[in-house]
């Protein structure tokens, strides 16, 4: 613990260092910072309307996505070869007839919430932060009066053009697709209690990924079967989340809570309930890249570079973790715990609303940690303070890998996952993280 | 002043004045009802239940913030008049003394009753130690320690002096208490006591089922035996459930059974479903609500027993939290998740619906649930319910007392105050709980009261009787305050004064009954009274409490109507002996002292028409899992359910009936043999399980003389429009009687709703006509019926261009039947369907016209699901029955009232979005709730960010007007089903009996059930699949109306016709033969049932 005080003063004094720059050299503004106080005006949005984990990644993906757009299109230079180039996007006419902007940095971050506004229900919140960023940017002298216009066109172009592909990549299909029914039988997935909330997203694997061709390509390998014989690989697993979940010492519980991101957990109290609402695992992930670009000192293409890169990572991720989810269609272990060995235990986490196999903590969170371990190197450090406004404290971390290999295994801790759908998941991201990072160079 | 005035218009307003004064010396002697509320400082009656919200007090920490307090009302002295009690959950308890003429006085100071500073809950007056005095029961609850919570019996020592002994008495329970009900379970002559009780904690877990077997201390309810003034905890052994899923909020006994034993009705809020406890008369009980109720109020609160429609039979009424106005529904309607719903099912927690269930009493233990066709299903967040005689008029009209103090049902609440934390947490500030229990809406709401007008409808008076007031109210009781004959109430409410109505009726007559027993049950609680006049016949039973935390006077009041003699009181006391008065003069207090005068019961035992056997083929329809709103979410019913239908002939002509029993996806439709009086499969035929058979006709129609059949596919399942399995087909008999699918047929593919065949060209054979219901997956858009002409040999051409209207979308076809209308020799076709008017089609040899308007006056658009003819009236014609979709759901068509079904693919995505528009209360709006419209409409989301904004969205906010011009719209303006009396040159409509309406009608059979040679009707339904929200349709119990032949029917009851069963009837089909008239219904995935008629 002391040593994440250490950082974290530390950090607070690089942060005021930096706020100060922005006020008094607006020629060099702290670039990762804003743009990731900029992005979390996404995040809010998304807290208020409940975006799902996947639907979360989508968006984060396609807004990132306009901001690399924007600098892209106006000839900025990246450290790596084009993103887009490698996705289905690359054969998708993105052409922008390219004007010379002063800030092509304001214009992305416009443009980015630009796409949040257009993609999220309650996008419409953002009309204002884009009013504040403009003054902001026009206090800070990021940008003048005189060219604000063109820059505003441009943006609003480039994410009228990034809406297009968003629109085609089978979202909007989805609400014509059969709903999901539980399967008959043991051992397959049924919702959870309290709420029991329908299934989330049955049909993800619908939606077009960026960089997986074959979804096929990245199934994992096969779950222990359904078996609740003593011995059994399935019954040992069982017996595993029940005990270790019984016997949780501070640090197992801290590590469950610290990576919960259950975007809804319903409390009750007589007839009230209260959704309980923090960020998605992508939210968390998108966090940490701001967190590792503003300790690199990033500029502002690398940024966006960066972010876009971890978004359509999460989003691939999360279109193939749902698509094993809903393949295998598993149990999840509060169900079968309640059913088979215990009806008074409860796992410490809430039961998140969706089938079990794989864990889809550990697919994405190993993917994004493959991509930004790729870019910013292995053992890179850094101080997790994606959630502190929820209480919950500063983590330090060794490396990228280290923090999906610990938010995969809180899945465990927190009695929602049996072990195999943690391990399978970490390889599965690892599979489509490295497949990704391949692609790109 | 305004009439003195030397004006024009002052004369003038004397004019009217005068007018209205000669008005209403005219109504005057006609009867009136109003109530008039007295102000409390007139009366004395200073008492007021306030709440005081804090920290440590308040909704988050005890869910049971908001319940209020009770009510006792009960002659403390036997002065002559009614005393009052009133419980304050967190103020002091106050009892006040009648003076008469409107005056109380406060006697809490003296007599002590103030209480202590626990929670108080609800309050019961009892003679518990039988010195013909009324005791108080007071209940305890809250978060607080055990130790302070122990119940207080309060024994009248006379003259409003009291002495607290509920230790001695053992009855000091420290349980969560919400009530207790004293009343001789044992019948040994004194008073036992039923302690009602609640859990503070909820349990969400539906398979938490261990909870159920295990007794929680505080939570379950409790049964106290009176042994000689001390009472014993007996609950375990004479079966009452007492888990931590208890959540009891009202409990009356009541003679269910008819048995002479009291039995117990409990009500349950959340989950756990109310129990029905049926007195076993040996010191036990046994809960059988699922016998006896098909579903039931989810959240149930208050409740009341009586008899609402004088047949002599008592009916049960369980209150809910549904609202009556469209935006409040749309605040707390959320997504229908079938999967928690299945599990509730699955976990033994019966089906249960959020809205007042009025359960009706058809005797033998069969119930119809009918609120929601009695107009009494919505009422908001309902504490007490009370039947009692408003106007005397003989009828017991309702009073519903309601309010929440706080919207915390509200979505938006759940959904985005969450957000409440999250905005705190990145301020970095404390989020502050209180905070977030102050800022929550508080609606204040007006109580109801409803008029019985009889015929099993109630209408609202709440406005025109003077209850508009808005507040938060709780427990409630009537009582005749000022000695003037009628009832008047008395409310308890939170944060204000309680309110006293007085009765201002005027005009009826009255009697009241104030029995004393000669037993320690001095009161002669339990005892059942009938009340017979030139008029009518009333029942009442004498228990005290009723409604919610509250008792009334154990004096009954009893309206006469215009009668002012009585014929005869019958009182049977709690230990069955009866004792009759004959005679007797209205408008007095009469006393009644039992006597050990018995009078043999009467009772005649009624022989039931129909006797069931078991003499029906073996097939039982399959279990169908099939969920069709995951398909289109927005459907209102499911399509898939339609069978079995059936069909019989004759196919090897040995005289013997064959019986087509259609089959559904997944099983194959079967044909059985009768011979020999049994029945046996028929080898000439077989089918394959891919299709859902929707009708059948045996007719020849290769013109061998031998008949051949007619399969229509039906169904909706995973059926895609190409789907082979939709294809109609034509069986051919090889004139062995096998039957052998002809190839030839035409190809077409729709979910066939009905078919006839006629001979439309007049070429001597039988054509087609083939109805088409549906498309399936892309529900309601029309599909083409089909004309099939037959050359003779069986070979069918199409040429519905030809002959059929509109190329041949017609609509929603269900039902049709062939009737020659303009006796020209020519077979017509009148048919029926969904959102479709009744239409007639004349044939004129050369193609069929639609004359809808010649045959009926008005347009009859409903949601019908049968149709059928016969002679009803011995006219010679044939007459129709229509069998609608009814009035006992939340769709209304009342007074100009319509549905509209809109369908287009308005988010342009590929899939139809079929909404449904209907009145809620007097303006149309949606009906899909904002979770289904968005989840079915990706564009809804960003327009609908929150509830609020969706609550008052109508049509025209969710759709351009281009839209929704671009979309196909379909029409309802009637739920009824009808009589049609061919009157020769048109139809004649009537409506079927009202109890007839009580649940959709998809079979009707004309046959003479009563064996006076005159056509009767038996009519099956009910709709198990339906949403959620709108949950089963299930009152129908296969009804029998008996005809008189001249188009006028009388309903039978399940006792006097023999039939009462449960399910959705699909198809009836007499079989005669050497032994009579067998009939046979097809129920929805349940065995078949045989009935025998006498």
């Amino acid at each position: 613990m002391k040593i994440s005080n250490k950082y974290f003063w530390l950090f607070l004094l690089i942060s005021l260092i930096w706020i100060g720059k922005v006020n008094a050299n607006p020629k060099n503004p702290n670039w990762p910072k804003l743009y990731t106080e900029e992005l979390f005006h996404i995040t809010e949005v998304m807290v208020t309307d409940v975006a799902s984990p996947p639907v979360a990644a989508r968006i984060y993906a396609y807004s990132n996505l306009a901001s690399y757009l924007v600098i892209k299109e106006t000839n900025q230079s990246f450290d790596h070869e084009d993103l887009l180039s490698e996705t289905y996007l690359s054969d998708q006419n993105l052409e922008i007839p390219n004007p010379t902007l002063t800030s092509p940095e304001f214009a992305a971050i416009y443009a980015m919430l630009k796409v949040g506004e257009a993609i999220m229900p309650s996008g419409y919140l953002l009309k204002e932060k884009q009013e504040e960023w403009v003054e902001a940017a026009l206090r800070a002298k990021i940008i003048n009066k005189k060219s604000l216009q063109a820059h505003i066109d441009f943006a609003t172009l480039v994410a009228k053009k990034v809406m297009e592909v968003a629109k085609k990549d089978g979202y909007l299909q989805l609400s014509t697709l059969t709903r999901y029914t539980p399967q008959k039988g043991e051992g397959f997935w049924y919702p959870t209690p309290p709420a029991y909330i329908a299934a989330v997203e049955p049909e993800w694997k619908t939606i077009k990924p960026f960089f997986i061709e074959n979804l096929e390509a990245y199934k994992p390998a096969p779950m222990a079967p359904f078996d609740m014989t003593e011995g059994s690989s399935f019954h040992k697993q069982l017996m595993e989340v029940y005990t270790t979940t019984n016997e949780l010492n501070d640090e197992r519980k801290l590590i469950a809570n610290f990576w919960d991101c259950n975007p809804f957990k319903v409390e009750f109290s007589g007839h009230m309930a209260i959704g309980v609402k923090k960020i998605s695992p992508g939210g968390h992930w998108m966090g940490i890249t701001g967190i590792a670009a503003q300790k690199a000192n990033l500029s502002f293409a690398e940024t966006s570079y960066i972010h876009a890169l971890v978004g359509m990572t999460l989003h691939d991720a999360f279109i193939s973790c749902w698509k094993a989810k809903y393949d295998t269609d598993r149990i999840r272990p509060e169900t079968v715990i309640n059913q088979k060995v215990d009806q008074r235990w409860r796992p410490l986490l809430q039961t998140p609303p969706f089938p079990e196999y794989t864990s889809g903590h550990s697919v994405i969170s190993r993917a994004s940690a493959v991509v930004l371990t790729g870019y910013f190197g292995d053992n890179f450090e850094f101080i997790d303070s994606s959630e502190t406004y929820f209480g919950l404290p500063k983590r330090p971390f060794k490396s990228f890998l280290l923090a999906s290999e610990e938010a995969a295994i809180s899945r465990l801790y927190g009695g929602i996952h049996f072990r195999d759908a943690i391990e399978e998941g970490v390889k599965q991201g690892e599979k489509i993280g490295d497949m990704i990072w391949n692609k790109i160079q | 002043m305004y009439f003195l005035q030397k004006s024009k218009t002052g004369l003038l307003l004397l004019g009217t004045y005068l007018l209205l004064f000669q008005g209403t010396q005219l109504l005057a002697q006609a009867p009136s009802t109003h109530f008039e509320k007295v102000s409390n400082k007139k009366l004395g009656v200073t008492f007021k239940n306030q709440l005081k919200e804090d920290e440590q007090n308040n909704i988050l920490r005890y869910e049971y913030f908001y319940n209020g307090g009770g009510v006792a009302v009960g002659d403390l002295n036997n002065d002559g008049w009614e005393d009052l009690f009133f419980t304050g959950n967190m103020s002091s308890n106050k009892v006040f003394r009648n003076l008469g003429n409107w005056k109380f006085e406060d006697l809490t100071k003296t007599t002590g009753l103030g209480g202590k500073s626990t929670w108080t809950t609800g309050v019961s007056m009892a003679d518990v130690n039988g010195d013909g005095l009324l005791d108080i029961y007071v209940c305890y609850s809250g978060k607080g320690p055990a130790s302070e919570r122990g119940n207080e019996l309060w024994i009248n020592q006379g003259n409003f002096q009291f002495k607290e002994e509920a230790k001695s008495y053992g009855l000091a329970d420290n349980s969560n208490s919400t009530q207790a009900l004293f009343f001789d379970f044992d019948k040994d002559g004194d008073l036992d006591m039923y302690l009602l009780n609640h859990n503070i904690e909820v349990i969400n877990e539906l398979e938490f089922s261990e909870v159920k077997d295990i007794r929680h201390p505080f939570a379950g309810d409790k049964l106290y035996r009176n042994n000689n003034g001390s009472f014993t905890d007996i609950s375990e052994q004479a079966g009452i459930k007492g888990s931590a899923l208890g959540f009891g909020l009202a409990v009356i006994s009541s003679d269910i059974n008819e048995d002479g034993w009291p039995d117990i009705l409990v009500t349950n809020d959340y989950i756990e479903p109310d129990y029905l406890y049926i007195n076993n008369g040996d010191g036990t009980f046994s809960d059988q609500i699922t016998d006896y109720f098909q579903h039931i109020s989810h959240f149930s609160m208050g409740a009341d027993i009586s008899d609402i429609n004088n047949d002599g039979k008592l009916d049960i009424y369980t209150l809910d939290m549904l609202p009556e106005d469209n935006e409040r529904q749309k605040l707390l309607y959320g997504p229908e998740n079938y999967e928690q719903y299945n599990l509730m099912i699955q976990e033994g927690f019966h089906h249960q619906n959020m809205r007042n269930m009025l359960q009706l009493n058809q005797g033998e233990g069969n119930f119809s649930e009918i609120a929601q066709m009695a107009n009494i299903s919505n009422s908001d967040w309902s504490w007490s319910a009370l039947f009692f005689d408003a106007t005397n008029d003989g009828n017991k009209d309702l009073f519903i007392s309601n309010g929440y103090f706080r919207d915390y049902t509200n979505r938006d609440f759940l959904k985005y105050k969450g957000d409440y934390y999250f905005k705190q947490a990145i301020a970095n500030e404390k989020a502050d709980t209180l905070h977030l229990v102050t800022t929550m809406t508080s609606t204040p709401i007006h109580n109801y009261i409803f008029e019985n007008k009889g015929n099993l409808e109630f209408s609202d008076r709440t406005i025109d009787w003077g209850f508009e007031e808005k507040g938060f109210s709780s427990g409630a009781a009537y009582a005749d305050l000022d000695n003037d004959g009628d009832l008047d109430l008395v409310v308890n409410n939170i944060n204000e004064f309680a309110s006293i109505y007085e009765n201002k009726s005027k005009g009826n007559n009255w009697i009241q009954l104030r029995l004393q027993s000669n037993d320690k049950n001095t009161f002669g609680i339990g005892s059942k009274i009938e009340v017979k006049t030139k008029e009518n016949s009333q029942i009442f039973e004498l228990q005290t409490v009723r409604g919610f935390q509250s008792s009334v006077s154990p004096r009954l009041n009893i309206g006469l109507g215009k009668n002012d003699v009585i014929d005869i009181i019958k009182i049977i006391w709690p230990d069955g002996t009866n004792q009759v008065l004959e005679n007797i003069a209205a408008n007095q207090v009469l006393e009644i002292s039992k006597e050990n005068q018995t009078v043999a019961n009467s009772r005649t035992e009624i022989v039931p028409i129909l006797t069931e056997n078991s003499n029906f083929p073996n097939f039982t329809p399959a279990i169908e899992n099939v969920n069709d709103f995951k398909r289109q979410p927005l459907m209102l019913t499911m399509p898939s359910h339609i069978g079995p239908i059936m069909a019989k002939g004759d196919l090897n002509a040995d005289g013997n009936p064959e019986l087509f029993i259609g089959g559904s996806k997944g099983q194959s439709g079967k044909i059985f043999s009768f011979e020999n009086s049994s029945w046996k499969p028929y080898t000439g035929f077989k089918s394959t399980p891919e299709f859902t058979d929707a009708v059948a006709i045996f007719e020849d129609f290769n013109g061998d003389g031998k008949q051949d059949l007619f399969a229509g596919s039906g169904g909706y399942h995973d059926y895609i429009g190409s789907d082979e399995a939709l294809q109609d087909r034509l069986y051919l008999n090889d004139g062995t009687g096998t039957l052998t699918r002809s190839t030839t047929f035409p190809d077409y593919k729709f979910s066939t709703g009905t078919a006839q065949a006629i001979d439309v060209n007049g070429d001597g054979d039988l054509d087609l006509f083939v109805g088409a219901k549906l498309i399936p997956g892309k529900y309601p858009i029309i599909s083409e019926s089909k004309l099939l002409v037959n050359d003779g040999k069986g070979n069918f051409v199409d040429q519905t261009i030809k002959y059929l209207p509109k190329e041949g979308k017609i609509g929603l076809i269900t039902s049709s039947v062939a009737i020659d209308l303009n006796k020209d020799g020519l077979m017509d076709l009148v048919l029926a369907g969904e959102f479709l008017p009744i239409t007639a089609l004349i044939n004129n040899g050369e193609s069929f016209e639609n004359q809808t308007s010649t045959y009926f006056d008005q347009e009859f658009s409903g949601w019908w699901g049968s149709l059928a003819k016969a002679d009803m009236d011995g006219d010679g014609d044939e007459d129709l029955i229509a069998g609608n979709f009814g009035m006992n759901s939340q769709f209304e068509t009342n007074e100009g009232k319509t549905l509209r079904l809109y369908a287009s693919d308005f988010d342009q995505n590929g899939s139809i979005d079929p909404i449904l528009e209907c009145f809620v209360a007097d303006k149309m709006y949606p009906f899909p709730s904002r979770d289904e419209l968005l989840d079915q409409m990706a564009s809804m989301r960003s327009r609908f960010t929150d509830y609020a904004s969706y609550s008052k969205a109508t049509m025209e906010d969710l759709f351009t007007k281009e839209e929704l011009e671009n979309s196909q719209v379909l029409e309802a303006n009637t739920l009824k089903s009808f009589y049609l009396e061919n009157t020769g040159n048109g139809f004649k409509e009537k409506e079927l009996p009202r109890i007839a309406q009580s649940f959709p009608i998809y079979s009707i059979l004309p046959i003479d059930v009563t064996g006076d040679g005159i056509l009767d009707l038996i009519l099956g339904g009910n709709q198990t699949y339906t949403r959620i929200r709108i949950g089963l349709i299930d009152a129908g119990l296969g009804l029998v109306l008996e005809g008189d032949g001249k188009g006028n029917f009388t309903p039978l009851t399940p006792a006097q016709s023999g039939l009462a069963i449960k399910g959705d009837i699909k198809s009836m089909i007499p079989i005669e033969s050497e032994s009579g008239t067998q009939i046979l219904f097809g129920i929805n995935q349940k065995p078949l049932r045989s009935f025998q008629l006498k």
